[in-house]
């Protein structure tokens, strides 16, 4: 097979960012993206509404508990965030601005937070909802995710109303444990060397670099203990890609530059084209995970967009003003002396312990990569509350 | 109750979707194929038909027993008790957990035996006491050094020890030369057997030599100014280091899709043939390889999945790759 293939070569490091003190992050890796997929004329990250973020809060989202979704409420906080964003009249008219009936769609789900936080099932049944009433076929839309068993407990299918029957319900492998490589496009992919790793390749997922022709992304509000907050850029970029983990190994992260390389990798740059950041509920500490409570708040906002640096670069502070107003430690903490990283244990029982220093400094990354503003003061910021 | 079963192993061997071999297939034997799987039973020869039943069709028997099994129609072989005793015992092969040792990544330590046979390519060896469900990995693990070996099988793994053999000798036979990226020296010291171990772990292609040739860019002689025998006892920082000097872009074989494939790699320039070992216990889907060479096509035969070509290959100057759909212990790449 002959194909066109556009290397690119990411060395040194002048996008590191200045550190006031702690562990220094690690030097960027040499990095080798290979791909013969070219940007659209305008990319979908960050498409058309670069800086552009619309907040939609509603208490009524959840039952007074957190536990429950109410579902009228989320279609109005969808309808309401889409027409802001687009300025459109009609709802109809907002998602056809991304949209036209011959499109394929992925909605890019974030499972990995079960049971409590992943991107609500209410908010993926409004994107079904609105794609068809477009003129989409169910059959051309797949809700997507990387990992089979964690899709498995969420059961996406399960609400999918009768209309909707033929959605894909799409998983690149059976669980987060490297049992197969075979939905990974062997052509598409970032080669680097992080810890010395056999496999230097992460490859992105077929469905999205041979049949998907658009992607909304579905993020949730969380802390991660290797990237600070995993919001739009680490849904799409860890959640488009194969071997991944490598990055982050014994208190060191690569994440920093990782997050953003992938995301700018074409297509999944030029094809993500909105972002519906899952706020109704969120993770404080010990995520991306949330097998309990403990955690987990409840922002019951919903924010919109089609930048995903801007949306993250806000998500850095309302996890860190929540982590402040718990008393842990900032996402921003670099102290060595928080840094237990065989513990995994102790940081779940301690929200000031650390088992990697985190990299939330990959936001502003991403954004130098042409990914979006990460720059607050240039960010416009419109909230909404029902 | 267990069984001994012992399988001695040649190399050059063939791979079809595993079914037992039929009265009618003539395999090749042990001497043929030169060298070669012989089954070595001292359940004696009162359990002939078990035997059969596995789909055996070549064994080894204690020295004392040939004559009672001459009858048994199949092809029998005697090995006596000094004979066994100069057979060089070798590690169960399997992924082991080492959770007590600190490992520089996240690769999983796994138990092989490459680099005991590329250090002793016309040895003799023995797996001895293989408990049930590792004959098969053994088997392949042999055949793919080219190596004899007998295997000490479970009871229960005879079939599978049998099958695995018969497949094994389906394959055509190609007997070609090592492809290395650079040669070590063995000094004997205490440390270069684990050096050797982590750089097969590691997929790193080397030869052994008694001293350094000039034709190689890197050749590695521990306790020298450039190798001091001290760097060596990180083994795994050790094949670290070696393998940024060698350059991942220079290497002649890489794997990508697992972490827990050995690979082996054999050729002549015009012909090559690749070897992969999978120790995870479980199937491997997707995995790529990338070898350096003018190759143009590759012939896949995994073992239990039959014979097919290669997925997704692309071929650009001096680089091949390909995709093996789906394997268990062990396929095999004949590329051209």
């Amino acid at each position: 097979m002959e194909r066109r293939t556009f290397v690119k070569l990411l060395s040194s490091t002048p996008l590191a960012p200045a550190l006031a003190s702690g562990a220094e992050a690690a030097e960027i890796p040499r990095y080798r993206t290979v791909t013969s997929h070219r940007p659209a004329v305008v990319p979908g990250m960050p498409g058309p509404y670069p800086g552009t973020v619309i907040s939609v809060k509603s208490a009524r989202s959840l039952s007074p508990d957190g536990l429950k979704v109410d579902g009228e409420v989320v279609r109005e906080m969808m309808e309401r965030g889409m027409r802001s964003l687009t300025g459109a009249n009609r709802t109809v008219d907002a998602w056809k601005q991304f949209f036209n009936r011959d499109d394929v769609v992925g909605i890019k789900v974030n499972a990995g937070g079960r049971p409590w936080v992943v991107s609500t099932p209410e908010i993926v049944v409004e994107c079904v909802r609105n794609l068809m009433a477009i003129g989409i076929r169910p059959e051309q839309i797949y809700i997507f995710e990387r990992f089979e068993d964690q899709m498995d407990e969420i059961n996406y299918a399960q609400y999918l109303p009768p209309a909707a029957a033929g959605v894909n319900i799409f998983s690149a492998e059976r669980a987060n444990q490297r049992y197969s490589n075979a939905n990974y496009d062997p052509s598409v992919y970032v080669e680097a060397d992080f810890f010395g790793e056999d496999d230097t390749r992460s490859n992105m997922i077929t469905l999205i670099s041979r049949k998907l022709t658009k992607i909304i992304n579905i993020p949730n509000m969380k802390d991660h203990g290797a990237t600070g907050v995993t919001g739009c850029l680490k849904n799409i970029a860890y959640g488009g890609f194969s071997n991944v983990a490598r990055t982050h190994y014994r208190g060191t992260s690569h994440t920093l530059s990782f997050v953003g390389t992938l995301a700018a990798v074409e297509p999944i740059r030029s094809r993500t084209v909105l972002q519906i950041m899952d706020g109704l509920r969120g993770v404080w500490h010990a995520g991306p995970f949330a097998s309990t409570l403990k955690y987990v708040f409840f922002p019951r906002t919903i924010m919109f967009g089609t930048d995903p640096v801007a949306i993250d670069r806000l998500l850095i502070d309302i996890i860190d003003e929540e982590r402040k107003r718990q008393g842990a430690i900032s996402i921003w903490d670099r102290n060595e002396k928080t840094l237990d990283f065989m513990n995994g244990k102790k940081r779940d029982d301690d929200p000031n312990v650390n088992i990697i220093i985190r990299e939330p400094g990959h936001v502003e990354f991403a954004a130098k990569l042409g990914l979006g503003v990460a720059d607050i003061t240039k960010i416009s910021l419109r909230e909404i509350e029902l | 109750m267990r069984w001994g079963i012992i399988l001695l192993l040649l190399s050059g061997l063939s791979i079809l979707p595993g079914a037992k071999a039929g009265l009618n297939e003539t395999l090749p034997t042990s001497v043929e194929t030169g060298g070669g799987p012989l089954i070595y039973w001292t359940g004696g020869v009162s359990t002939v038909e078990e035997v059969r039943k596995a789909g055996v069709v070549e064994l080894a028997v204690p020295a004392a027993e040939v004559a009672a099994w001459q009858k048994s129609g199949l092809r029998i072989h005697g090995v006596g008790e000094t004979d066994l005793a100069n057979h060089r015992p070798v590690a169960v092969p399997k992924l082991a957990g080492r959770g007590n040792v600190a490992s520089a990544t996240r690769r999983p330590w796994i138990d092989a035996n490459g680099w005991v046979f590329t250090k002793y390519p016309a040895g003799k060896f023995i797996y001895d006491e293989l408990p049930a469900g590792k004959s098969g990995l053994a088997a392949a693990e042999a055949y793919a050094y080219g190596v004899n070996a007998l295997l000490k099988v479970a009871r229960e793994d005879l079939e599978m020890a049998a099958r695995t053999i018969n497949d094994l000798r389906r394959l055509p036979v190609a007997r070609l030369p090592i492809v290395a990226d650079f040669t070590v020296v063995d000094n004997n010291s205490p440390q270069i057997d684990e050096v050797l171990n982590l750089l097969t772990r590691r997929n790193l292609l080397y030869r052994i030599v008694p001293a350094p040739v000039a034709s190689y860019p890197i050749n590695i002689r521990l306790g020298t100014k450039e190798y001091p025998e001290a760097d060596a006892a990180d083994p795994s920082a050790f094949a670290q280091t070696i393998r940024v000097k060698i350059g991942d872009e220079n290497r002649s074989l890489r794997v990508y899709g697992s972490e827990i494939i050995i690979a082996r790699l054999t050729g002549d320039g015009a012909r090559g043939r690749v070897h992969l070992l999978n120790y995870s216990g479980r199937q491997a889907e997707g995995l790529r390889i990338r070898v350096r060479g003018n190759y143009r096509s590759g012939t896949l035969a995994a073992l239990g999945f039959g014979k097919e070509n290669l997925e997704e290959t692309l071929v650009t100057k001096g680089v091949y790759e390909g995709t093996i759909p789906k394997m268990g212990t062990y396929a095999v790449i004949d590329l051209r």
